[in-house]
């Protein structure tokens, strides 16, 4: 398992848009992915999950991704966060 | 990818389903906004709901999001209607509305199946906002 600690630095956080994002991305991989926040978790891969973490911006997200892919994914989303979900 | 039809008593929540979900999803995805009678009023019109499931099938089926129960029975007649052509390509999600048709539109979105993005719908119903 490989895990990451990033702060959400787009201006809504983690967003109808960008909850989306993440979570598009997160399944085109076979990992199972974990995300942490606001003392709670959420599935990656569940959308409605991801946004009931409700993240703003400048919240702590801690990203873990277990499985064949895994370095891949983490990259592929801490990518996307630092990228400010391209919203901007 | 599977197509949604957003059913709503309300014409402005159809369409503002329709509008939050298509926000998320991939821009190519059809969703049909088929909410209040043609005068404008509030109820669900199955003629209408018919049209918007023609219009959102691209070939993959298509899945139905509705407000309330009543609009089961509207979108069930426009089922009937469809006949044949809608035999194993349409379903009823039985799912809340907005969170429902949001799943729905990313799952459709990332080429989910139409089991995967009616699960996807239903799978709404458990998820705690709080």
């Amino acid at each position: 398992m490989v895990e990451a600690k990033v702060f959400l630095t787009n201006k809504l956080g983690l967003h109808a848009r960008s909850a989306a994002m993440l979570t598009k991305v997160a399944a085109k991989f076979d990992s199972v992915v974990h995300l942490y926040g606001a003392s709670k978790s959420a599935n990656a891969k569940s959308v409605l999950m991801v946004m009931s973490l409700g993240l703003s911006k400048g919240a702590a997200l801690t990203i873990t991704a277990h499985g064949p892919d895994e370095a891949a994914c983490l990259v592929a989303l801490t990518d996307l966060v630092a990228n400010n979900f391209y919203e901007e | 990818m599977v197509g949604l039809v957003i059913v709503s008593h309300s014409a402005k929540i159809a369409l503002g389903v329709k509008e939050l979900a298509g926000q998320m999803a991939d821009s190519k995805l059809l969703i049909v906004a088929a909410g209040g009678m043609p005068d404008g009023s509030l109820g669900t019109d199955t003629l209408r709901i018919h049209e918007a499931i023609i219009e959102a099938n691209s070939g993959q089926g298509v899945v139905i999001l509705v407000d309330l129960g009543s609009a089961v029975l509207s979108a069930r007649t426009a089922l009937e209607l469809l006949g044949q052509e809608g035999d194993g390509q349409v379903y009823i999600a039985d799912a809340p509305l907005v969170e429902g048709a949001i799943s729905a539109a990313v799952e459709a979105s990332i080429g989910g199946s139409l089991a995967e993005v009616i699960a996807a719908a239903e799978a709404a119903r458990e998820i705690l906002k709080l």
